[in-house]
């Protein structure tokens, strides 16, 4: 009941939220000395050509009623066309979206698997040099520039050794799929020659995405488990003599996730909301390197179309987020 | 505990082992058959439409020389301009009128056959559509004035004489109107469809194409000119944004060519990369400091003569640039007809630079801003120069970046334009009214080329006249002496003319580079073995 009552106090603040956050983007957007008109016009146009096109394509209109265009056409399920490719920024979004869920979900799971025993252990031998060594490694991950990892892991594997493909999400073009998740459409064909060629160009920009990632579970995961290791209830188990590993990994863990996991819902929704440095260096065609464009050259119906999404995002991920705490810990279900 | 660290650790390891087992067996798995000989260009610019007739860019110009024909076509360096669909035309002697005889026969990709009615119909959707190449046809040719007289004979009628029309008419990609009329939508011009298809007669169909990837087109036996013995059967052209991802992807041999602008230091790894061959070609890309000639000081032109003056031309070009480029004095290509030759143009000067600051009405009392391009080095580059040298002549500056979008609008207006800004200018049509015409004819201000915001009532005339006449002769004279004045005015400063050095696989032979189209087109290239 309370978790029903959290949904929905949660889904009545979603329309307020999105609609402010688009009343922002619109502003700023139109705020901004450039003009996407004269971009779409040529660099040859003259002002009043660039003219009749803002009265075709209706950037003519008083800001408030193209606000209020924009909001109406949202609620029926249109964003809107691009300027530039006169294609619906849906279609647009829906296109690249595969490709940012299947990079986050490999990244996410890489950095899950690793980072969360990673931090157990540098708790459990505290102060070892293990534990010293994940401090230099964490800490190391979380300063790296991405752009420069990235670079660095395409000159060692992809040039230097040869095991990985240099950028791309495919060689040349992908097969036909159904969901756009390039894994899982693979596996739905049987096709185990596409699936590996997809599994071995997600290894560097999932590698790149990983590393901050996996250094922030580390690091989180490490501090929980610290902090509930001195408990009165872990003593009294120990104490009864049960055993380490049902000590640590049931009892332990599972009371020193509560911050882990409020970090990974925040990774996953940084990361759904577009890697965009990662997404350039790899040229994965993804939401990050979209939205980018979209912003240098003033499409404004994409940048509010992956403002829409990237609020979305996040609201959803933050309440998923909430939702888990719950599961997790009973004290906050009974709050 | 060390158990239980163990078993995860093995417990990690056995599924990464499985992750690898499962990718490596799978490799050995043959891959899908592919087209006997392939080509794979990686592009700076994503191909976000495949629309001939919404780009006017050369970043995205492998779209319309691959998969489309015009009537003419530029091709080579110098370019020439040939006849291509049309195989003749004829111009009435008050210059209104141009007449162009079609080839008969061609056929566009879907078998139908190309007619001036095609033709036609692609003048109109440009006009209508108002974008790529539209501003420069809508100030010569009226909607609705275009006519089909026949079959094979397509007429336009022209507003008023305009020499430049035949340089870009090539601009006019035909397009198959019944197709598109088939897929029209709300009066659209069948522009939702075309966006993401192609209804082109060119030498290579479209077969696959993703906006966030690029486009696949497979050779079409079927096209008008003949195909050699040897071609390629199949190009793929992707965007591949990084500078340092395309020049490493051409030493791996992932690509076969990519873009001729690259930076200095790339240019040198890839001379040093046994498979690849860089052809270098004296390109029409001038980069140029744009005076805001309207704006005290610089509507002095003792101001501007030591601007010009103050810039270290050697410095950057053959320092900096590493002699990549090549000195253009003035504001036509020097590979261009209508530069005047006995023009020097100026050179780097400080006792001359501050001699004209003496004779100047107007004193430099405040910075002068700099303007250049974010994400664009070398304008970084050049307007520190500038900064170096105008503070040795007694100026003061300040640099001031802009994305280009931005840029472009603050240059609209003299009250919002930087003191000065660096940047190129491409070659949209071989002709010197791309360059001098529409940067310093006052009827231009408004336009990114015109951010001089210069006037000269003499220039204006000897540049209409260049315009309206079709006598070579005469043009070449007028743009003879009107760059003379513009250079005596000091009106901008001209740095450089772009040079190409294009990647190419070092087994490719046939590739024919023309500054409009910088050897994008493949029809003539083929693997040597």
């Amino acid at each position: 009941m309370r978790l029903v009552a959290l949904v929905l106090r949660r889904a009545a603040w979603f329309l307020p939220t999105v609609l402010g956050l688009l009343a922002i983007t619109f502003v700023v957007s139109r705020i901004i000395p450039a003009d996407p008109v004269a971009l779409v016009a040529g660099d040859t146009a003259t002002p009043a050509q660039v003219e009749a096109l803002r009265r075709q394509l209706g950037y003519d209109r008083p800001l408030p009623v193209q606000f209020v265009t924009y909001v109406w056409r949202l609620l029926r399920g249109d964003m809107g066309t691009s300027l530039f490719t006169t294609r619906p920024i849906v279609d647009d979004l829906a296109s690249r979206l595969p490709a940012t869920i299947e990079l986050t979900l490999v990244a996410m799971a890489v950095s899950i698997v690793i980072g969360i025993p990673l931090g157990v252990v540098a708790a459990i031998w505290r102060n070892s040099l293990l534990d010293h060594l994940l401090r230099v490694v964490t800490v190391s991950g979380l300063a790296i520039a991405s752009f420069w990892l990235g670079i660095m892991l395409q000159l060692l594997f992809a040039m230097r050794l040869g095991w990985t493909p240099l950028n791309a999400r495919f060689q040349g073009f992908p097969p036909p799929g159904m969901t756009g998740l390039y894994l899982v459409d693979a596996v739905l064909a049987w096709d185990w020659w596409a699936f590996a060629v997809a599994l071995r160009h997600l290894a560097l920009p999932a590698a790149t995405l990983a590393v901050p990632a996996l250094a922030t579970l580390v690091r989180f995961t490490r501090a929980g488990v610290l902090d509930v290791m001195q408990s009165n209830y872990v003593l009294h188990e120990r104490a009864m003599g049960l055993p380490s590993s049902v000590i640590v990994w049931k009892l332990i863990l599972r009371n020193a996730l509560t911050s882990t996991i409020t970090q990974i819902g925040l990774l996953f929704g940084i990361l759904l909301a577009g890697a965009v440095v990662t997404e350039t260096v790899f040229d994965w065609p993804g939401i990050g390197a979209y939205a980018v464009n979209a912003i240098i050259r003033s499409d404004y119906n994409a940048v509010m179309g992956f403002t829409v999404w990237a609020g979305v995002i996040f609201m959803v991920v933050n309440l998923l987020v909430d939702v888990a705490q719950g599961f997790i810990d009973p004290r906050e279900r009974a709050s | 505990m060390r158990r239980t660290w163990l078993r995860s650790v093995a417990m990690g390891g056995i599924v990464l082992a499985a992750l690898v087992v499962v990718s490596a067996l799978a490799l050995s798995v043959p891959a899908p058959a592919q087209a006997p000989t392939r080509f794979v260009f990686a592009n700076e610019s994503n191909y976000d439409t495949m629309d001939p007739h919404a780009a006017f860019d050369v970043g995205r110009v492998a779209v319309r020389l691959n998969l489309y024909d015009g009537l003419y076509r530029w091709l080579d360096n110098p370019p020439a301009l040939q006849p291509w669909l049309a195989e003749s035309h004829t111009v009435s002697p008050d210059g209104l009128t141009y007449t162009f005889k079609l080839r008969r026969g061609v056929k566009f990709h879907d078998g139908s056959e190309v007619t001036a009615e095609d033709v036609r119909y692609s003048m109109e959707r440009i006009l209508a559509l108002k974008k790529g190449a539209a501003s420069l046809f809508a100030t010569m040719v009226a909607p609705a004035s275009t006519k089909a007289l026949d079959r094979h004979t397509v007429q336009f009628t022209l507003s008023k004489p305009v020499a430049i029309f035949l340089a870009v008419v090539p601009e006019v990609h035909v397009v198959n109107s019944a197709l598109l009329k088939k897929h029209e939508k709300d009066s659209d011009w069948g522009a939702a469809w075309l966006t993401s298809n192609e209804a082109g007669s060119g030498s290579y169909m479209l077969t696959r194409y993703d906006p966030a990837i690029g486009f696949i087109a497979k050779r079409f036996p079927g096209h008008f000119m003949p195909w050699g013995a040897k071609y390629i059967d199949e190009i793929e052209f992707r965007m591949v944004k990084e500078d340092n991802t395309r020049v490493l992807g051409m030493i791996k041999g992932d690509y076969q060519g990519t873009g001729g602008y690259l930076p200095n230091d790339q240019v040198k790894r890839l001379r040093e990369a046994p498979n690849v061959k860089l052809i270098e070609q004296e390109s029409m890309r001038i980069m140029m400091f744009q005076i805001n000639n309207q704006r005290p000081p610089m509507n002095d032109v003792h101001v501007r003569r030591a601007i010009s003056y103050a810039f270290d031309y050697d410095g950057f070009n053959k320092e900096i640039l590493g002699g990549s480029v090549e000195r253009n004095p003035v504001p036509i290509p020097n590979n261009l007809w209508g530069i005047p030759k006995d023009v020097k143009g100026y050179t780097y000067d400080i006792e001359k630079a501050k001699a004209e600051l003496a004779k100047a009405k107007l004193k430099v009392d405040r910075p002068l801003t700099v303007g250049y391009l974010t994400g664009f080095s070398q304008t970084e580059q050049a307007a520190t120069v500038m900064a170096n040298g105008l503070r040795k002549a007694g100026i003061e500056s300040k640099l001031t970046s802009e994305l280009w979008p931005t840029m472009v609008e603050r240059m609209k207006k003299p009250e919002t334009s930087p003191d000065m800004v660096v940047y190129w200018i491409s070659t949209y049509y071989a002709d010197p009214n791309n360059w001098i015409g529409e940067m310093f004819h006052s009827g231009q201000w408004g336009t990114f080329k015109a951010s001089s915001f210069y006037k000269n009532v003499k220039v204006d005339d000897l540049l209409d006249l260049a315009l309206k006449s079709t006598d070579r002769k005469v043009r070449e004279k007028a743009y003879q002496d009107a760059a003379r004045i513009v250079v005596d005015e000091a009106a901008g400063v001209w740095i450089y003319n772009t040079k190409y050095f294009g990647p190419w696989a070092k087994s490719l032979e046939g590739i024919r580079f023309s500054p409009i189209g910088n050897g994008q087109e493949m029809r003539w290239v083929y693997y040597a073995q």
